[in-house]
Formats: C-alpha cells, sequence, structure tokens
C-alpha cells in the first residue's frame, strides 16, 4: 500500500433517512470491494459503516459509490413498497382468472355420480 | 496471536455469525460470547500476518450469510 493513501472511512447514516436493509443491501453490492464494519453507538438510530479498501482502490470513490448504490436501495424499498397494493391485487387477478377457467359446468358423468341425493331418491321416500 | 472482534447485536445476526465461525474454524479457534449490546468473537491462535485479512473477511461473510439466510 502506498503510504499517505488512506483506506479506511467512516460513514454515519441517519435510519429515519437511510433504513437498515437499504444499508445491508448496499454493502451486499460492495463486499467484494471494500470490507465493511457496521456498528452503532446510539441503539441503532444512526449507523456507522467503517469502509476499507481492497487492493488498494480510492476509498473516496468507493464511498461515492457506496452512498450512490445506497441511494438505490432506498429508492427500490420505496417502490417497493408503494406498488404493494398493485402487485397483491395483480396476482389475485391472476390466480382468478386462472380458477375461472377451469370451471367447467359441462362435463361428462356417464355413471351420475354428480346428481344430488334427493334428485335421484327425494321421490321415493 | 488473539483477537477480538466485536459485533452489535442490533446489526449482526447470531446465526450468521456462528455459521460463519463454523467455516472459518481452520483459520483460528473461535469463542463467541454476548455482552450487553455486543457479540464477542474471541479468535485464539490466528496467524499474525494474516489476522487483520482474516477479521475483514469474516465481517463480509457475515454480512453475506446475513443476505443468504
Amino acid at each position: 500500500m502506498k503510504k499517505g493513501i488512506k483506506n479506511i472511512i467512516n460513514i454515519k447514516l441517519d435510519t429515519s433517512v437511510y433504513p437498515l436493509e437499504a444499508i445491508y443491501s448496499a454493502a451486499y453490492v460492495f463486499l467484494d470491494k471494500v470490507y465493511i464494519y457496521l456498528d452503532s453507538a446510539d441503539s441503532g438510530k444512526n449507523i456507522n459503516v467503517n469502509l476499507k479498501s481492497k487492493n488498494n482502490k480510492d476509498i473516496e470513490s468507493l464511498k461515492g459509490e457506496f452512498l450512490n448504490e445506497l441511494l438505490h436501495s432506498v429508492h427500490r424499498m420505496h417502490i417497493y413498497k408503494n406498488n404493494k397494493k398493485i402487485r397483491e391485487y395483480i396476482v389475485e387477478r391472476a390466480l382468478f382468472s386462472s380458477v375461472d377457467e377451469n370451471n367447467n359446468d359441462d362435463f361428462d358423468d356417464p355413471l351420475g355420480i354428480a346428481v344430488p341425493w334427493e334428485e335421484k331418491y327425494g321421490d321415493k321416500q | 496471536m488473539n483477537k477480538n472482534l466485536n459485533l452489535n447485536k442490533k446489526l449482526y445476526k447470531i446465526k450468521a455469525i456462528k455459521i460463519a465461525i463454523r467455516d472459518f474454524s481452520h483459520l483460528a479457534d473461535f469463542d463467541i460470547k454476548k455482552e450487553l449490546d455486543y457479540y464477542i468473537v474471541k479468535m485464539k491462535n490466528i496467524n499474525k500476518e494474516a489476522a487483520d485479512v482474516i477479521i475483514d473477511e469474516f465481517c463480509n461473510y457475515v454480512l453475506y450469510l446475513m443476505k443468504k439466510l
């Protein structure tokens, strides 16, 4: 490693802005580029993200990329949350359509099994 | 050489830590202890020259496992 080149950086993230799940998602993407250590001094309200560069890569540049990825993660979470009802509706419609197609009132019953009891024996009582 | 690693309980899952310990067991003798806000991962008989890298890789591996579990 070149002398004087900083390879560790700390980022403090407010979890009300960057949810923990978004931090995990961004960290996962960067596991091959940096060593990541997470900590919190206030029960998770703020997360300290320590990034240590692998292979002497510029840590400031990696920090910028990490923050961009973090924004992407937050954005994806918002989209997922906002589209939840639409997704559920689409799935319900798809399942309902599938069931409706399978209903077939005209089917063969050569042995007369599908005839109700009352219809078959009701007159005899 | 012995090293300790403190992992915040609110941020790291014990299940992932235990799996990572199992998978790294050939690199050191591991022990885990719970304290107030942290899991203390103790590593004994760790190679002096590789200690920092092993600890860094261990942390990353725990994060990887948390995503997978």
